[in-house]
């Protein structure tokens, strides 16, 4: 706001002022003061327009006759001024310092909303013995302020619904999956009668095909229990080495598939520690897993350590280095979206959700941890889990849901 | 060099009193303006040469901070300030408004004006504490409300004068419901206004 359009309402006549105190009708904010005793001694142009009152009528009159809906706050404001103290009232807390329409109706703002600002004012002595009061008209702002909170709760809403959408349909298609892969399993071994040999491999690719779609909708289920706010949390004491081994064990076969080498460097002392050990297990099955889905040559190390948090507390970090295709910069806070596997038109040349990093974000986070990630085109990647020694999450009571 | 040191725990007991009736204060007019209850901590009370006290608050505080500063003079003069830290100070603003300012977890327009409310009757009910005590008015200007780092605050804060500047830090904590604030009050003096405000303190005790 500038001095011009401040004075921008009023400015227009022409007339010179002839005295400083008229500088007040000319400013778009209300103005008046009042005395050691709380009566009205000026009461500017814009306080006669809000008010409907002319100044005449106004000064000389003590202001709880003039404003009785007058807060004790607002009244305790002003005899602090006139004793040398300045006081804000917010409109949030306060909502106004008089109540009057708002020059513009809205469904939710029938009353003018206002900023107030009480400044002592000085006697002829230099000290306080009466205030000036400042109102500023904020209906305006205050309505884009809810108008961005209404917005904000309806992402808010959606998201949640999304959330227990992907949560419900994923259930619903688990099961039935859950069931064709079963039933593939006891034809494939001949629960039902004989198979002949031509319809083995059908029956092995449906097993196959069944338990990699099962796989995709767990990772959706997970993502969307997160999400949800509902993903319990199982604490148990561990061993770091162990928890990385055993990925590095499950993951095994994925890379030998690729021919591709799959290193795994262990400290020399155990660090122990205190987590979720499903979690973080599926989280570094996860970055491992990608790693190898994005690397054609060379290799994958995967590697852990004792390290401190930001905070500086304990804490446990898993390294996996890629020597894939690498990331662009540009895409890689991307990669953590959901659905999301850095350029669109490269990711779609590997299969998966695109929810693997992005539940893996989630899972660090739930534990209290996080996962960065940083790459060079052409070179490789580097994913970097980082855990808390001593999760502090409250263990879950019960078993999660699904 | 740190000044506490200067003053016996009598006297710095004394001043962590005075703090608490003056934070006790504010927090009833807290509670009535919002209707909820909100609670203060006894401080914890330090004074430092004002050059030493970034030093001392670096380890108690991160980040951007909210600072809500006053400037005062009468009977003892200089600058108070409460610094709080931007999200905790965002959180305290959306608590105190039931979720209608600080949308979105930042500090809007509303939840500035807010923390400056805070603010005024926090280090208002405290300066006044003083006031009473010299039994001489202090008087308060507006509050200014900024977010800044310690580092440019505390630049604002020393002032190069003749008289050795002193900065008296009280540390306490607002509890709204669940919701616990750390908070860090600065009066800034000059030597003079500290040793009469010391003075005043030991005369009182």
């Amino acid at each position: 706001v500038t001095v011009g359009d401040v004075l921008a309402p009023q400015s227009a006549s022409p007339r010179p002022l002839q005295r400083l105190e008229d500088l007040g009708d000319l400013l778009d904010v209300g103005l008046l003061t009042v005395d050691r005793d709380l009566v009205v001694r000026s009461w500017n142009r814009w306080m006669e327009t809000a008010t409907r009152r002319p100044a005449d009528d106004a000064v000389g009159r003590p202001i709880r006759e003039l404003f009785p809906e007058l807060t004790l706050a607002a009244e305790n404001a002003l005899r602090g001024a006139t004793e040398g103290v300045a006081a804000v009232l917010s409109h949030r807390l306060h909502r106004c310092f008089f109540h009057a329409p708002a020059a513009v109706a809205s469904d939710t703002l029938a009353t003018m909303q206002q900023s107030t600002r009480i400044v002592p004012l000085a006697g002829d002595s230099g000290a306080a013995d009466g205030a000036l009061v400042i109102i500023e008209d904020v209906t305006d702002r205050v309505h884009r302020e809810e108008e961005l909170r209404d917005a904000v709760n309806t992402a808010e809403a959606a998201n949640k619904a999304k959330a227990d959408f992907l949560a419900a349909m994923s259930h619903e298609l688990r099961t039935p999956l859950g069931a064709i892969s079963g039933y593939a399993d006891l034809l494939r071994d001949e629960m039902f009668g004989p198979v002949v040999p031509a319809q083995r491999e059908p029956l092995e690719r449906i097993t196959i095909v069944s338990k990699h779609l099962l796989g995709i909708v767990e990772e959706i289920l997970v993502y969307a229990r997160v999400e949800a706010g509902r993903e319990l949390v199982h604490l148990k004491e561990t061993d770091s080495a162990t928890l990385l081994r055993d990925a590095v064990l499950g993951i095994r076969p994925l890379a030998l598939k690729k021919n591709l080498q799959l290193d795994l460097a262990l400290p020399d002392a155990t660090i122990p520690m205190t987590t979720d050990v499903r979690k973080v297990g599926q989280a570094l099955y996860n970055l491992l897993g990608n790693a190898i889905k994005f690397t054609e040559s060379g290799g994958v190390t995967a590697s852990v350590r004792a390290a401190e948090t930001e905070e500086g507390a304990p804490a446990v970090e898993f390294v996996v280095t890629d020597t894939g295709c690498g990331i662009p910069p540009e895409h890689l806070d991307r990669v953590f979206e959901p659905f999301e596997q850095g350029e669109t038109g490269h990711a779609r040349k590997h299969e998966g959700t695109g929810l693997g990093l992005a539940v893996s974000r989630q899972l660090a986070r739930l534990l209290g941890g996080e996962i960065t990630a940083s790459s060079v085109v052409g070179k490789g990647s580097t994913f970097t889990l980082i855990l808390p020694q001593r999760s502090t999450v409250a263990p879950a009571e019960g078993h999660s849901p699904g | 060099m740190m000044a506490t040191a200067r003053y016996g725990p009598a006297e710095i007991d004394a001043l962590a009193e005075l703090f608490n009736v003056g934070l006790h204060r504010a927090a009833a007019a807290l509670s009535d303006i919002t209707s909820q209850r909100i609670v203060v901590e006894m401080p914890r009370i330090w004074i430092y040469e004002i050059g030493e006290v970034e030093q001392r608050l670096n380890q108690l505080l991160e980040g951007e901070l909210a600072t809500i500063s006053q400037a005062f003079g009468g009977a003892v003069a200089g600058d108070a300030v409460l610094l709080i830290e931007e999200d905790k100070a965002a959180e305290l603003a959306k608590r105190m408004t039931a979720g209608e300012a600080a949308i979105n977890g930042r500090l809007d327009e509303s939840a500035r004006e807010v923390l400056a409310e805070i603010g005024n009757i926090v280090l208002g009910a405290c300066l006044s504490g003083f006031g009473d005590m010299l039994q001489l008015p202090v008087s308060i200007a507006i509050p200014k409300m900024s977010v800044q780092t310690l580092g440019s605050l505390m630049r604002s804060l020393d002032d190069s004068g003749d008289d050795t500047q002193y900065g008296v830090i009280a540390a306490t904590r607002f509890g709204l419901s669940e919701l616990k604030v750390d908070g860090y009050l600065i009066v800034a003096v000059g030597a003079t206004s500290l040793n009469r405000m010391m003075q005043s303190l030991i005369h009182r005790t």
